[in-house]
């Protein structure tokens, strides 16, 4: 009986340890998080602990279509993720945050742009997104809406993701270009930027989900939870981002 | 030329005509513009500045921009476009706006006057007939709406000749409100 007994306990210690260090595991192993450009100073901020992919949304998409292993995919665009979604590729996902469209000159401001409209008036080297970036697919529809979509003829250079358009501008490679707003404030420094206005704004919404081959799940569904809360909401309205629409 | 052109006596009937881009900015401002002004009676409403016919002209001022909202957004949609939807926007009024009624007249004719200038414009250079016979339509409602707030002050409200504006010039006058 005595024997019976210490089987028992011993058993019950071992697996205590095993939970426990399941537990550790998943609390020390990063999560790997893919996430929209735009999101780069944030999340990092949010929290410097896991590991990040930061590229165009839609070359993210492509890799976890690819098999690449993430756990989080948050997008600059619900197209990017609810594609994903329709596959079977993302759980459900979630608008957590939004954003504006800016247009930023360099500082020393070469071709004198002082409105959205000077960019149909004058000679300009303009820069933005590919048309599948979600930056460069906002900017088109900016155009579009004002009546100016003319301007796509003087640009001069289509780049993969927001980050790459903000560079160009703010080291004076080209005379303008479309960013967000928030990756405008990030090099308030070196860029004057120019409101667009509401009006013609698009509608810029961020989903995040969690990726179905995702081997830590539940610290993935607990990490989008703290970015949904005050925390995180938090962060993002720091950094200038907008809350998520009603209803969203 | 589209039916909404034909059918005189009834209101505008959104039609897929061959809208240039150009057509279609002067509908997302107007339609963005119109839910601005729809806030506008809205809060002046609310704000019981206003009593008796004053406020059944607010409140129908209020239906028209909503119904100007809904015919311009069919236009955008007609031409395969996305129209806005009012809870994009987040309107602002400076704080004193509808303390008094002297201020909540100023400020609702000052960006009705900015909306009458693109209409004017949009009427007199849409490509789509149709949607010219729209603008020339919300140009005249929108002045009726001028006329009808000036008259609460007694206050001259006839131009001889309404300035017609391009749309930076009437995005930049509504800006501070548009948020």
């Amino acid at each position: 009986m005595r024997n019976r007994l210490t089987l028992v306990v011993l058993a019950l210690v071992a697996l205590a340890g095993s939970v426990t260090a399941t537990a550790a595991r998943s609390q020390s192993t990063p999560l790997t998080i893919y996430a929209a450009a735009s999101l780069t100073d944030v999340f990092r901020a949010l929290d410097p602990a896991q590991r990040y992919s930061f590229a165009g949304s839609n070359a993210l998409e492509t890799q976890i279509r690819n098999g690449a292993p993430a756990d989080v995919f948050a997008s600059a665009a619900p197209l990017n993720t609810q594609r994903l979604f329709r596959q079977g590729l993302v759980d459900k996902p979630v608008t957590f945050t939004s954003n504006r469209l800016a247009l930023i000159v360099p500082r020393s401001n070469p071709a004198d742009i002082k409105s959205v409209y000077d960019l149909k008036r004058k000679p300009v080297k303009l820069v933005i997104a590919g048309a599948a970036v979600p930056v460069g697919g906002y900017t088109r529809t900016v155009l579009r809406k004002m009546g100016l979509s003319s301007v796509l003829s003087k640009v001069v250079s289509q780049e993969t993701d927001v980050r790459a358009v903000t560079s160009k501008v703010a080291l004076g490679q080209a005379d303008a270009g479309f960013v967000y707003v928030t990756d405008a404030k990030a090099v308030a420094d070196r860029v004057n930027v120019i409101r667009i206005p509401a009006w013609a704004q698009p509608r810029v919404r961020y989903e995040i989900a969690v990726v179905s081959k995702s081997s830590n799940k539940a610290a993935a569904r607990a990490w989008i939870k703290m970015v949904l809360g005050r925390r995180g909401q938090n962060a993002l309205k720091e950094y200038g981002f907008l809350p998520p629409p009603t209803g969203a | 030329m589209g039916a909404g052109a034909l059918t005189l006596g009834a209101s505008w009937v959104a039609t897929a005509g061959a809208a240039t881009e150009d057509d279609l900015a002067f509908a997302n401002f107007g339609a963005a513009t119109e839910f601005l002004v729809k806030d506008f009676y809205a809060e002046a409403l609310k704000s019981n500045v206003f009593a008796g016919t004053e406020a059944n002209a607010l409140r129908h001022g209020r239906s028209c921009a909503a119904q100007h909202a809904k015919a311009l957004s069919d236009l955008l949609v007609g031409a395969g476009d996305v129209a806005p939807l009012e809870e994009d926007f987040e309107f602002e009024w400076p704080a004193k706006t509808f303390k008094s009624k002297n201020d909540a007249l100023a400020t609702g004719i000052g960006v009705l006057r900015a909306l009458l200038g693109a209409y004017q414009t949009a009427a007199a250079t849409v490509t789509e007939p149709s949607h010219r016979v729209l603008y020339a339509s919300l140009t005249a409602s929108v002045g009726q709406q001028i006329a009808s707030l000036a008259g609460f002050e007694g206050a001259r409200a006839v131009e001889p000749f309404p300035v017609a504006t391009d749309l930076e010039t009437a995005s930049d006058a509504l800006e501070s409100y548009l948020g």
